[in-house]
């Protein structure tokens, strides 16, 4: 809920003091304040940090974390404001990028080297880039009969009353879920009226669907993939299914804003993210890495058997109320 | 100050709630418009329905077992009184953890015995009914405590009198003692009802998967998605709770009057009668000691075996049980961070309101009229505050300090500060309860002595009402810390990161599906709760009678 620039006591004072160091310093790395608002973990956070800081020890970084929501209320009010402190910004979805794009706040990276990833993971026009993958998939408890392997196989007649899943209410996973997969021509809303039919519960976040499946209260559920995998290893009666549809995923993009004031040190940052030594920092997490070349996490599957479905950030930001407002309908407020 | 804390926010609510700043159309409009949302009127429905049901079987259950408690013979009575008071002082978020993993096919305890529910069947608590009973079980406490309170100071030659009359037991609680009880009935039935309505743990970690949306969940949904952008619509609920939650107030106060008026106090009372019991154990006991067992014993029991498996889901057993997550607790910097700032802002705010509430209550309980006038509106302020649901203090907070403080130029707004300063708000009836008491049974003629000779209002404070008053002062301290420490309901709108307390980070990790963290830093937390009310009990002997709730 933080509003106030309490972290950040002396936003300008490194800065100051580096431009007034006699003959200056040879600026051939980037240097200065680099301010990041963000909405990983608090850990994930500083690991992030600590790591670029290694490579690019002359930028000082003063970081804000918080929910992608608190941490967008945040952002918004310092626009309104006519202040926004951040240079850039690393969050959950890339829907809200895509809102952040289109009133132009973003400023675009064109040098950025994307070669190596799935077109679909980054902006064409260079202003946002997906930095890993936090799938959805389905989860399921050991003591369930049926073991499911597509999405489809939730809608049989074992599954009856025995689903839970995240309200996109409440989840920005859950909302990018329910987009990729009203999106996709063989399940679309057919699939989530078939949800409703089967009496499927949608109430909270991921850790209540995690915590309803892996506690035996429903057997089934759809949720974001390293809360089963990592349970799993420590003894947790569930496995996690990559569905033969394929999987919807919440990439945490990052981006620049377009008031950012050291560009230099931010797109130094973006560039990190988006090395190979920046994805094996994610892997490191738990993550699984957007660069196909990297090698997942204990627990996952190898990255070439994991599908991504399709999905248009534009459009499902378009959409974002209607689906919200159907959704509701379909399985209550 | 009093005012500026406690009245203020409330009045700046009640303002906004019923004026919202719209950009567009009458204020009148805009509420009409909160008020017509299918899912506001859903909310306040289930909030009324629930609340007023679990205060109802509070009240009926909590009657009961104060009867047994005081009029049946029985032994070990102020451990039962402890225990069965214990529910108070447990968070409602830890509660909810407690039962969900006590009653649900993972259970641990219920497995030992082969009684868990096969997997893929609902936990039944998380149920509209299952909410009402986990309100019952945590607010049933108030009613125990007052029934106890007046029962204790009715003459016992009534009930000496009565039975000697012929009465039998079911005559005797018919005719002389019920009409007796009806004042304090109502009144423990009213700030049952409140406490219910206002109540956030339970609400939010039973009602959501529940489906069963409340009022305070609501605010609390919306707040948190929308951030400050939604606070007109959301003052307008918490300004609905806050009314509520006034007139029921002064309508319990009212009752409360009629109890204390009712009692014809002379010579012995029930409460002083021993009541020993030898032999066999009688059906009171037998009664109360399942219930304390089945409504503390077996969540609790649950609770701690829900912290020590490896992850949720898993049944304990000697090849699983795990220490990790208390080492985990103590090993991330978020937990020791929460443990740090619950803490601080904890003590702080007992510490001030242990200061002001010496003079505050002398001057209650003094001779001067228009100090005693100002003394007693403040307490009064401070009464309401205390009642008043948490969230709805908490909303109140926000509208009043999210813009920069004048002269300083500096929001409080997601800083600790702000969540002390709430506590002090909130948690002064707490601390000024026991001083008041004991400033009433004070001799005054010490403070006219001490004037007569010269002394002044600080040296009197200093050296006569100060020390006399400092045990009460420490105890109400002690309490307002016990209250404050693990609290979540004002927090939870009030927190940021770096700013977390125990209750939001126990929340949160629950919410996250932490489960087995959440439930280990809750165990710390009960069992650092006991400690403390234990050495309380211990320093009760050195204090008036009354300080002490449970004692």
């Amino acid at each position: 809920m933080s509003i106030t620039a309490q972290n950040f006591p002396h936003p300008n004072g490194l800065v100051l003091f580096l431009a007034l160091l006699p003959g200056g310093i040879a600026l051939a790395a980037p240097s200065g304040e680099l301010v990041l608002y963000t909405s990983q973990p608090n850990a994930d956070a500083q690991a992030t940090v600590d790591a670029f800081q290694a490579q690019y020890p002359d930028v000082e970084i003063e970081w804000f974390r918080d929910g992608t929501t608190k941490v967008m209320a945040k952002l918004r009010a310092e626009i309104a404001a006519g202040d926004p402190r951040p240079d850039v910004l690393l969050i959950a979805d890339s829907v809200t990028m895509e809102s952040l794009e289109s009133e132009g706040h973003l400023m675009p990276h064109p040098e950025a080297d994307i070669d190596a990833y799935d077109p679909g993971l980054m902006d064409d026009e260079h202003h946002w880039f997906s930095t890993k993958l936090i799938t959805t998939g389905i989860v399921y408890n050991t003591a369930a009969t049926m073991v499911p392997e597509s999405w489809a196989d939730l809608l049989g007649p074992e599954a009856e009353g025995q689903i839970a899943m995240p309200s996109p209410l409440t989840s920005g996973a859950a909302t990018i879920h329910l987009a990729t997969l009203t999106g996709n021509e063989a399940l679309g809303w057919n699939y989530y009226e078939g949800l409703a039919e089967q009496d499927a519960l949608a109430q909270g976040g991921n850790g209540g669907t995690y915590k309803a499946v892996a506690g035996g209260e429903k057997l089934y559920g759809f949720v974001v993939d390293f809360l089963p995998i990592r349970n799993k290893a420590d003894g947790a009666p569930v496995e996690f299914v990559f569905p033969s549809e394929g999987v919807s995923a919440v990439t945490e993009p990052v981006a620049i804003l377009s008031t950012a004031a050291n560009p230099e040190a931010a797109k130094a940052f973006v560039d990190f993210l988006i090395s190979a030594d920046g994805q094996q920092l994610a892997a490191d997490m738990g993550y699984l890495p957007a660069h196909p070349d990297i090698a997942p996490p204990a627990g996952f599957p190898a990255r070439d058997q994991i599908t991504l479905m399709p999905f248009d950030p534009a459009q499902a930001l378009r959409d974002e109320r209607d689906n919200k407002e159907r959704f509701m309908e379909l399985f209550g407020g | 100050m009093v005012s500026s804390l406690c009245g203020l926010p409330l009045l700046a609510l009640l303002r906004l709630g019923a004026l919202p700043d719209t950009a567009t159309g009458s204020p009148l409009q805009a509420i009409a418009e909160t008020l017509s949302s299918r899912s506001v009127q859903r909310a306040l429905w289930q909030s009324l329905y629930s609340a007023a049901l679990a205060a109802l079987l509070a009240t009926l259950i909590g009657a009961a077992l104060a009867l047994m408690l005081t009029l049946g013979r029985v032994r070990a009575r102020g451990v039962l009184v402890f225990l069965l008071l214990l529910p108070m002082m447990i968070p409602p978020h830890v509660t909810a953890i407690a039962w969900t993993q006590a009653l649900g096919p993972a259970s641990s305890l219920l497995g030992w015995f082969g009684l868990a529910p096969p997997a893929g069947s609902a936990n039944p608590i998380q149920s509209p009914a299952g909410l009402v009973a986990l309100l019952t079980l945590q607010h049933l406490p108030i009613t125990l405590l007052l029934v106890q309170t007046t029962l204790r100071g009715l003459p016992s030659d009534l009930v000496d009198a009565a039975r000697m009359a012929g009465a039998g037991p079911a005559a005797l609680l018919r005719r002389v003692l019920l009409p007796l009880l009806v004042p304090s009935l109502v009144a423990a039935a009213t700030l049952s009802f409140i406490a219910a309505l206002g109540n956030f743990g339970i609400n939010a970690l039973i009602g959501i998967p529940a489906r069963f949306t409340t009022l305070p969940v609501l605010i609390w949904q919306r707040l948190s998605s929308f951030g400050p952008s939604v606070l007109g619509e959301v003052a307008t609920l918490a300004a609905i709770l806050a009314l509520l939650a006034l007139v029921l107030v002064l309508f319990s106060w009212w009752w409360l009057a009629r109890a204390r008026r009712a009692i014809p106090a002379s010579g012995s009372t029930l409460g002083d009668r021993s009541n020993v019991r030898h032999g066999a154990p009688g059906a009171a006991e037998l009664v109360l000691w399942s219930f304390t067992l089945a409504a503390l014993g077996f969540p609790l029991l649950s609770l701690v075996t829900g912290s020590l498996v490896p992850t949720y889901g898993v049944a304990l057993d000697a090849s699983t049980v795990t220490l990790r997550h208390f080492i985990e607790v103590f090993g991330q910097s978020v937990t020791l961070r929460a443990f740090g700032n619950s803490a601080f802002a904890a003590s702080l705010a007992a510490a001030l309101i242990a200061l002001v509430s010496i003079p505050l209550a002398h001057f209650i309980g003094g001779n001067g009229a228009a100090n005693r006038r100002l003394a007693s509106f403040a307490a009064v302020q401070a009464d309401l505050a205390y009642a008043v649901p948490g969230l709805v203090m908490s909303v109140a907070f926000i509208l009043v300090f999210l813009k920069p403080l004048p002269i300083v130029n500096l929001s409080l707004y997601g800083t600790l500060s702000l969540i002390v300063l709430a506590y002090l708000a909130v948690f002064l009836a707490v601390g000024l309860k026991p001083v008041a008491s004991a400033a009433g049974q004070l001799d005054t003629t010490l403070d006219e002595a001490a004037r007569v000779s010269g002394a002044g209002f600080g040296r009197r404070m200093g050296r006569i009402h100060g020390p006399l008053l400092l045990p009460a002062a420490l105890s109400g301290a002690v309490l307002v810390f016990l209250t404050a420490y693990n609290e979540i309901t004002v927090s939870a709108l009030l927190w940021s990161s770096g700013n977390e307390t125990i209750g939001t980070v126990i929340f949160n990790y629950e919410d996250g599906g932490y489960t087995t963290l959440a439930a280990a830093m809750a165990v710390l937390t009960v069992a650092a709760t006991v400690v403390l009310m234990l050495g309380l009990s211990r320093l009760a002997r050195r204090l008036p009678r009354g300080v002490v709730p449970w004692v």
